[in-house]
């Protein structure tokens, strides 16, 4: 029995003098910050059951565009979740910390999840918002980020777009007229989606908050859902977080295997479930399932399909001199 | 009456009177028949009428109170969208300064640096005006106004790490390049400093030209190397209680008041120092002050001239010993310097001792010889301000209106630098060249401010083992008076 106690306690120190503890930063964008502290606990505790290192994980929330330049200016990101492939494109590109091909290396084109956008309102829906057409009305006051530096304020406005071009028989020059009708109803651009939302929400700011569906759901259930309504349109758009190891800055840092297995993980029953709760629409078919009644059914069209990918969205319409540079006049 | 009562009344009244005149006027005929229902109708079109107006008249003050009640919420907007959009400038506002480039102007100088602090650069500046009186000399050094240094000194950082300086110097009669180096700071404890900078020996001598007791620095400093161009690594250990710097040199003769950017030869002089203020980080304020330790360089010299001192000098600058042509370095080349300083509150006192062995020759006669030099200096701030090594900072900087004088300081020093006789008569006459000096001075420092100060002194230097005739520099003691003005931020 001595001898078995020894044993134990001897594996016992040997286990805990190589159980080592790892720093991992996940540079995000504004509204995973309650899916990453929870899907955060739960890869820590994975991997500690499986490595028996432990790893502790920071995170960082922005506007996607500002984060990625975060990043290229030397944000130490082991990896990054942000809000468009483009943004994690310019870390390749500019900063050269992954490779070009990134978004191969992770089923779904690396996009663990997907979102759209909804509209967020008052109670009782007092402009009576129903679709898009609604948001250009005068008197109707819209508030959204920034698509400069907001992801989620791009994938709305391309959804805007590709809502008004369907309208008018794609006619660009009416798509235009259209943005610049919705964005004139504008009153505060905030720089990303978490700014927007505590502008309508706790600065009762403008009659619709035109979010990232996972964030109009958190909306309703911090702040009530006798305050606020969603209203679904009939078209928006298929909106797909990328998320990718940074490379060099991880193998730097050692932590090459785990940031890739804290991506993998994503794709886990556990990771898409924690996913569907926070209101991202997970990729698992039969957690989808699960979770089919907080996802409504709506047309939505994809970046690639209708607008030729994100590298030619944001040059014509994101890039400078671009059209929002054109039809928006603070 | 309102009109509507008197429509009513009007209507009333025609109602009761026309029945009667029909009575009367029992020729009754239908066409008054229809007139009678033609009122009646009017009458009840004007009563559906008042009965309009009054509803009309019931419903404006709610009508009034939803204007109302619309007007103020789309002020509440307009003051939450303004409310809203101060907060994102002010957001805005906070984010820009933490990336604009930050400007800094005051008594250290003139810094810009990046908003991370990972780039700046400074510019400093050091001007000095001096006076040389000399008394009983016969007359063979000239009193003299002198400008002793004029230094652009240009400081600054790159990608945080590396440090660097510049500093030409435009006083004297030749411009020279005092200072240029890089310094890489891996972390404080090691750091990698390579170009021209002052070789890590004389204590005196790495003393910050603005902060010295007096104008010239004492005879200790004839036996110290000045600055050289080579790599150093050096750092503070255990939070400043010890310090070390140890490099490789192109190697400087004993006194090199001209420095030059090249070697001449081949050979190359290692120099080092290590020293410790074990109470520096500590509340034992007594003790807080005091430093002590020991620098060092070899160097194997064989290529003659090029390696041997032009010669030792006085407080005054003026040459009391040279070797006699044809002298020349014929090997190794060593130096010792055990040194010390104390500072406690305005107290101050520094000492050092310098020995300098060479190997000579002089046709076939060889020697080594080792020349000795040590001195101390006292200090004490009349004013009560702190002494220290890098000077004193006046507590009320002069200014008459508001009654501050600055910082007043008497100093007083005693030194002495002894050749080794063994060197006469072989390598060094004593016609021309004494064999030891022995000075004392006595000074008064006036700091008008951090950057202003005003000093003057009277030195006293005696020479002994000279033979030869007048006039010469060693043939009677030098008398000198100085004064400074000096210009440094």
């Amino acid at each position: 029995m001595k001898t078995f106690l020894t044993l134990v306690l001897a594996s016992s120190l040997v286990a805990a003098a190589g159980a080592k503890q790892i720093k991992l930063l996940n540079v995000s964008y504004d509204p995973t910050r309650e899916l990453y502290q929870e899907y955060n606990a739960a890869f820590a505790k994975y991997w500690k059951a499986k490595t028996g290192d432990d790893v502790v994980i920071s995170e960082s929330h922005g506007g996607s565009g500002k984060q990625a330049q975060s990043v290229i200016n030397g944000l130490e990101a082991d990896v990054v979740t942000l809000a468009l492939a483009y943004d994690i494109d310019a870390i390749a590109q500019r900063a050269k910390l992954l490779p070009a091909d990134w978004q191969k290396r992770l089923p779904d084109n690396s996009t663990p999840y997907t979102s759209t956008i909804v509209f967020l309102v008052r109670k009782g829906n007092p402009k009576h918002i129903q679709d898009w057409d609604d948001l250009v009305k005068p008197g109707v006051s819209v508030v959204t980020p920034n698509p400069k530096t907001s992801g989620g304020a791009r994938w709305t406005f391309l959804a805007a777009w590709a809502y008004a071009l369907e309208k008018n028989n794609h006619d660009e020059a009416r798509a235009r007229d259209f943005a610049a009708r919705l964005y004139k109803n504008v009153p505060v651009l905030d720089s990303g989606a978490r700014g927007s939302t505590i502008t309508f929400v706790q600065h009762e700011v403008g009659d619709v908050l035109l979010a990232w569906e996972n964030e109009a759901h958190l909306a309703r259930k911090e702040f009530g859902a006798d305050k606020f309504e969603i209203v679904t349109p009939s078209l928006s758009i298929l909106a797909e977080p990328p998320v990718a190891v940074v490379d060099k800055t991880a193998r730097r840092h050692g932590n090459e295997i785990v940031a890739q297995a804290y991506l993998e993980y994503l794709y886990s029953e556990q990771g898409q479930e924690i996913a569907a709760k926070n209101f991202y629409r997970p990729r698992n078919e039969k957690i989808a399932a699960r979770y089919a009644a907080n996802f409504a059914q709506l047309k939505l069209v994809t970046v690639d399909g209708e607008f030729g990918g994100w590298q030619k969205a944001q040059r014509k319409f994101f890039g400078d001199d671009g059209i929002f540079d054109r039809i928006y006049q603070p | 009456m309102k009109p509507n009562q008197l429509i009513l009344a009007a209507a009333a009244g025609a109602l009761f009177i026309l029945p009667a005149w029909a009575a009367d006027n029992a020729a009754t005929n239908s066409s008054e028949a229809a007139e009678i229902e033609a009122l009646k109708q009017q009458i009840q079109e004007l009563n559906q009428k008042v009965q309009a107006l009054e509803r009309q008249r019931e419903s404006e003050p709610q009508t009034a109170a939803n204007t109302n009640q619309a007007q103020i919420q789309e002020l509440d907007q307009k003051v939450r969208i303004l409310e809203r959009q101060h907060e994102l400038d002010k957001a805005d506002a906070a984010a820009a300064v933490k990336t604009q480039p930050r400007l800094k102007l005051d008594a250290s100088g003139f810094t810009l640096s990046s908003a991370d602090t990972n780039f700046a650069i400074s510019l400093h500046g050091l001007v000095q005006l001096d006076s040389r009186t000399f008394f009983a000399d016969h007359n063979i050094v000239n009193d003299s106004f002198l400008l002793r240094r004029a230094r652009p000194i240009i400081t600054g950082t790159v990608f945080h790490d590396f440090d660097f300086n510049f500093t030409p110097d435009f006083g004297g009669s030749t411009v020279q390049i005092q200072d240029a180096y890089l310094n890489y700071r891996f972390v404080p404890e090691l750091q990698l400093q390579a170009g021209k900078f002052k070789s890590p020996v004389g204590l005196e001598q790495l003393q910050s030209d603005p902060v010295t007791s007096f104008n010239e620095r004492s005879l200790v400093t004839d036996l110290a190397p000045n600055r050289d161009v080579g790599v150093e690594l050096h750092g503070d250990l255990f939070g400043g209680t010890v310090s070390y710097a140890a490099g490789i040199f192109n190697g400087a003769p004993d006194y090199n008041g001209t420095t030059v950017n090249s070697d001449s030869d081949n050979d190359k002089a290692l120099a080092g120092r290590v020293f410790f203020q074990p109470w520096k980080p500590t509340n034992v304020d007594w003790l807080r002050g005091l430093g002590f330790g020991v620098g060092g360089s070899y160097e194997s010299d064989r290529n003659g001239a090029t390696g041997l001192t032009p010669g030792y000098t006085t407080d005054g600058q003026q040459k009391f010993f040279a070797y006699t042509n044809g002298v020349v370095a014929n090997g190794q080349h060593w130096r010792v310097s055990p040194q010390g300083y104390y500072y406690y509150g305005p107290f101050g006192i520094l000492g050092e001792y310098v020995v300098s062995d060479q190997d000579v020759k002089n046709g076939a006669a060889l020697a080594d010889l080792q020349n000795r030099a040590w001195e101390v200096s006292a200090s004490w701030v009349l004013t009560g301000e702190d002494a220290s090594y890098n000077g004193v900072t006046p507590r009320h900087p002069f200014h008459l209106p508001s009654g501050g004088w600055g910082a007043w300081q008497v100093v007083g020093r005693y030194e002495e630098l002894n050749v080794d006789p063994s060197a006469f008569p072989t390598f060094a006459s004593s016609t021309a060249s004494a064999s030891s000096a022995h000075a004392w001075s006595a000074g008064l420092n006036w700091y008008l401010n951090r950057n202003v100060r005003v000093n003057a002194s009277f030195s006293h230097t005696v020479f002994s083992g000279y033979t030869g005739g007048t006039p010469a520099v060693p043939a009677q003691a030098e008398n000198v008076f100085f004064t400074r003005m000096q210009l440094a931020f």
